[in-house]
């Protein structure tokens, strides 16, 4: 049974878009079909997320170690003639490694792999998402077992204190702490509560790992409900992911069959229970007031801290709220020690830490890297550097209560309090790389639409100053922009972030304050010279071809919706400024970089 | 306990909020949202404060912040003030025409703001007061809507409600004078909804609504006596209680009194 | 359109999987949204009194939260992807080819009822930026073009338009 072999189809929500759905279903077709012999039939597993999304669908094989990307249906055939029933390797759907320069059959090879240490992500990919047997294979369950039979509730705090987990949602804070104040706090019935609201746009670590392996969360929640004296757990998932609730649910369901949740767990007085909640669309619910609000009932406006959850939180009882990235480091660090975990990272900032790297990359995915990493390391060796040789301009952390990064920046370690000091924040993991044809202006304008619609509106700074800021800087970008408004902007901004109510509106200014800090002479082009550098703001900008560069080839006047372009073969095109719409379509074609902004 | 505003000491209970210290000592902290039946809203913000606790020093709103022992809080510092300004230039934006953000702006010295328009019609600043009134003390006919910058106060599916009791706690309770309610020929208008009015047994007056006398009976329970005991306009009922006081009854024997 | 009665009873159905306690509030009001495609008045009043919590309260948790609708939604809703991946590869023209063919802005629906669009925040598939969600299916690597063709298959009756 051991040299059976097994196929992992990645069933993440990227894939399943890209078509694995229908992969799964072709190799459990072909495989009846054919009618093998017992021995040779192979498992088939549909996993969680295997990192890198930009080659998906991914199809990873056992023992051989063998993983192909950009797989199709039609490929499954082969695939099984060739790699099932026979010993081969498919070389066409090999990743190419640009860095290595070669084809390479394992993902564990990959460069992509190389710097990455997966902890959070350690089952993903690795296991069925709906078996709790592949789970427990992986060591599931063990941590909840050794704290139930040989320690305190006090002596898991401890261990957790010593391992110097902070919290992956935003705020790292050290775990241990808020766990110990939540044991002390006074209250009959305390709870435990997994933050699955993941709501930064670009940001898709916590709903992998709730697809992919959530055996893991509950099992480090149900160890924080020992520590902690607490009985019931909620697990709020964000309404959109679907896939994560059907799968969230599916295991609390199979852990209670078989004693891991429930009465009496594993033969000891230990009660525990969890439920799924889902969230109603809306983004503030990710403040840790908002979703008990939210969970209460009620709408998802946050209330005042003092006081903390942890004292008084859901209906006015202690209640620990963690991210579902924090709790699936807690079953690892029980099983392997404080020590062990304290050994990775950099002095403040312990462990590893998920990043979803997206945007101007050639390696989109989730990437999971030891912290104090630098920014470099993470964009140009894993991610693979910038597509189709642009250049980098700058990388955004913290999703909309971050900023951006310049190049001038890439070394910096990436830990919690590095990225503070630049003006940024490593929120949940976003990491998103933009290129020179990104406009700062812009991309700061789009975060503060996003948060305008997302704000509860309670209090008076966060709504109204987002919305002042909002409409100055749609004027800048209509080249409607007045001088001192960059001033106007940085003091409304520094209001919101003292007197807001919430994280929400504390942190609202940080994409337009860290866009200014480094990018101040993009905001004073749209102002001063009512231009926009990187060619995005439509009113700002002239496209024209630069006859030197131009080498006719026509791909541009193709692709021009309003037929402004035009020119002969392997002549220099013209633009006609006129019809233009600035669209970006001829640039996007352009192999020659000839079309430029005046 | 003992708390630190401005540099001065001052006792405090472990219960209270900087709010309630500094209000008692006659110190000075601007607010729009709070209210001494309804505390705790905590959404003008105006009410910001510098304290240092613990060794470290932030902004933290004093209507809501518990006091600690030994906290030393600042009510005018430079940042404060500056924020404050701010603020209240985004208060102008939203509500130009109330009377008390109008005062703010002449107290405070601050700058006319024209780089945005002002909404010139508008008074409300969705401080919430009506909203919570009505639900402690009235019906919940009416409650915050939407969300963001979208965000209003308004009945159920903008109809007039029917729960309402035409008591008017929203709109006195109201910072801004942003709720309209009238009064003609003996009816009363809130909210679209129009009420015959009752008159003071006493002196005559027209006063609150049937539906609102009915609710306070309601919730008084078993201690409501006869309903002409409670049909008494504020004026009267004041000048009753006074009375009683001093003829020398306790305080619970006037309550009692004027509830049998 | 359902005679009031029959939404009440239905609607009564959906909430009595729960037990009558305010924090359903929300579960309930989900269940109804999928079951009618929005969230009818007598549904909602009916919940209200359910639960035995102001229907002003049912409100305001309707229009705060954006999973749910006051209007009934078309047959297909087009989600597009405006997360900050698909922003910066252009869901903006795809929003703006939209508004030209169908003569609707995010948050309305077209005159027959057959699509609604709406701009949502990160669907999660960021390898295919810009992304598009009709019903069940996600559409990647999308231009103004192939968006075009796609929306005609789904107006020409086809489900399955990949």
């Amino acid at each position: 049974m051991q040299n059976k072999k097994a196929v992992f189809v990645c069933c993440g929500t990227g894939c399943l878009a890209n078509g694995s759905g229908e992969i799964y279903n072709a190799f459990q077709k072909q495989i009846k079909k054919l009618g093998l012999d017992v021995e040779v039939i192979p498992k088939i597993k549909k996993t969680g997320c295997h990192g890198l999304c930009q080659k998906g669908p991914l199809v990873h094989i056992t023992p051989q170690e063998i993983t192909y990307i950009h797989v199709k249906a039609t490929d499954v055939a082969e695939i099984v003639e060739r790699s099932i029933i026979k010993d081969e390797v498919i070389d066409r759907l090999l990743y190419f490694d640009k860095q290595q320069k070669a084809k390479i059959q394992s993902k564990e090879d990959w460069t992509f792999e190389k710097k990455q240490y997966r902890i959070a992500l350690r089952n993903c990919g690795k296991i069925a998402n709906d078996s709790i047997d592949d789970y427990l294979e992986k060591d599931g369950y063990k941590a909840l077992e050794k704290v139930l039979k040989t320690m305190t509730g006090q002596e898991v705090i401890a261990e957790i204190k010593e391992s110097g987990l902070r919290g992956r949602g935003g705020g790292g804070f050290p775990t241990g702490i808020k766990w110990s104040l939540a044991a002390k706090a006074i209250g009959d019935t305390k709870y435990v509560i997994c933050n699955g609201d993941e709501g930064d746009p670009g940001a898709f670590m916590d709903r992998s790992i709730l697809e992919g392996d959530p055996h893991t969360v509950l099992e480090g929640m149900a160890i924080c409900a020992y520590a902690i004296g607490a009985k019931r757990a909620f697990l709020y998932i964000r309404d959109e992911y679907g896939l994560a609730v059907k799968n969230m649910r599916q295991a609390i369901a199979t852990a209670k069959e078989r004693g891991f949740l429930g009465e009496n767990i594993l033969g000891t007085d230990f009660t525990f229970d969890a439920e799924v909640v889902r969230g109603g669309g809306a983004f503030v619910c990710g403040e840790e007031t908002s979703l008990l609000h939210s969970i209460e009932g009620s709408t998802g406006e946050p209330s005042p801290k003092p006081p903390y959850p942890a004292d008084k939180g859901l209906w006015g009882q202690p209640t620990i709220i963690n991210n579902v990235e924090t709790w699936a480091n807690v079953p690892v660090i029980i099983n392997k020690g404080a020590d062990w975990f304290a050994s990775i990272g950099s002095e403040k900032s312990k462990g590893t830490k998920v990043f979803a790297l997206v945007g101007k990359i050639n390696n989109t995915g989730l990437v999971e890297v030891p912290m104090g990493i630098t920014l470099r390391e993470i964009i140009f060796e894993i991610g693979g550097g910038i597509p189709q040789k642009r250049k980098f301009k700058a990388v955004q952390t913290g999703g909309p209560s971050g900023g951006c990064i310049p190049e001038d920046k890439l070394d910096l370690s990436v830990d919690f309090d590095s990225l503070i000091a630049e003006g940024s924040m490593m929120g949940s993991g976003g990491m998103i790389v933009i290129d020179d044809r990104t406009c700062m202006v812009e991309f700061a304008r789009y975060y503060l639409q996003f948060l305008s619609e997302e704000s509860c509106g309670k209090c008076v700074p966060c709504r109204e100053g987002i919305k002042s800021m909002l409409a100055i800087l749609d004027d800048i970008c209509e080249g409607k922009g007045k001088p001192g408004d960059i001033e106007l902007l940085a003091e409304i901004g520094a209001m919101v972030q003292a007197n807001s109510l919430c994280g929400l509106g504390k942190t609202a200014p940080n994409p337009v304050l860290s866009n200014i800090k480094n990018f101040r002479d993009e905001f004073e082009a749209h102002i001063n010279e009512k231009r926009c550098p990187a060619g995005v703001c439509k009113n700002l900008t002239k496209f024209y071809i630069d006859a030197q560069t131009c080498i006719g080839c026509g791909a541009c006047l193709k692709s021009c919706p309003v037929e402004a372009i035009s020119g002969e073969k392997k002549k220099a095109h013209i633009l006609d400024e006129a019809k233009c719409i600035t669209c970006g379509n001829c640039r996007d074609f352009c192999r020659v970089d000839a079309i430029c902004v005046r | 306990m003992q708390i630190f505003i401005n540099n001065k000491p001052y006792e405090a209970n472990a219960s209270e909020k900087i709010l309630d210290v500094a209000r008692r000592n006659g110190i000075e902290i601007p607010t729009l949202c709070h209210s001494e039946a309804l505390p705790g809203l905590a959404s003008c913000r105006l009410c910001m404060v510098e304290v240092k606790e613990n060794g470290r020093t932030g902004q933290v709103a004093a209507c809501t912040h518990p006091v600690a022992e030994g906290i030393e809080v600042n009510t005018e510092s430079e940042l404060i003030a500056h924020h404050r300004k701010t603020l209240l230039q985004l208060y102008y934006l939203m509500a130009p025409q109330s009377k008390r953000i109008k005062a703010m702006l002449s107290y405070y010295h601050v700058p006319a703001f024209d780089r945005l328009p002002a909404d010139k019609d508008n008074k409300c600043i969705l401080c919430g007061l009506c909203t919570k009134a009505c639900s402690e003390l009235g019906t919940n006919a009416i409650s915050t809507l939407n969300r963001g910058t979208d965000k209003k106060v308004g009945t159920a599916f903008d109809e007039p409600a029917i729960t309402c009791i035409g008591c008017g706690a929203c709109a006195s309770i109201c910072p801004t004078e942003a709720i309209e309610m009238s009064e003609q020929d003996g009816k009363r208008t809130i909210w679209e909804k129009t009420f015959q009015l009752l008159r003071c047994s006493d002196c005559g007056e027209y006063f609150t609504t049937p539906e609102a006398l009915a609710h306070v009976r309601q919730k008084l329970g078993e201690r409501a006596g006869k309903i002409e005991e409670l049909q008494l306009c504020e004026h009267c009922k004041t000048k009753k209680t006074a009375t009683k006081l001093k003829d020398g009854l306790k305080l619970e024997e006037v309550f009692d009194s004027l509830a049998k | 359109m359902k005679e009031e009665s029959q939404i009440a009873v239905e609607t009564l159905e959906i909430a009595q999987k729960y037990r009558p306690e305010e924090r359903f509030l929300l579960a309930i009001l989900q269940d109804v949204q999928r079951y009618y495609n929005y969230l009818p008045k007598e549904a909602m009043e009916t919940v209200a009194q359910y639960l035995d919590v102001p229907i002003v309260k049912v409100c305001a948790i309707a229009t705060f939260y954006k999973a749910f609708s006051l209007k009934p939604k078309g047959k297909y809703i087009i989600k597009v992807c405006d997360g900050t991946a698909c922003h910066i590869k252009g869901s903006v023209n795809l929003i703006t080819e939209i508004k030209n063919i169908l003569g609707i802005e995010p948050g309305e629906t077209t005159a027959d009822g057959l699509f609604s669009l709406e701009t949502v925040n990160c669907v999660g598939a960021c390898g295919l930026a810009p992304v598009a969600v009709i019903g069940e299916e996600y559409h990647g690597n999308l231009t103004p073009a192939s968006l075009r063709e796609i929306l005609k298959k789904y107006q020409g009756g086809m489900e399955n338009a990949k």
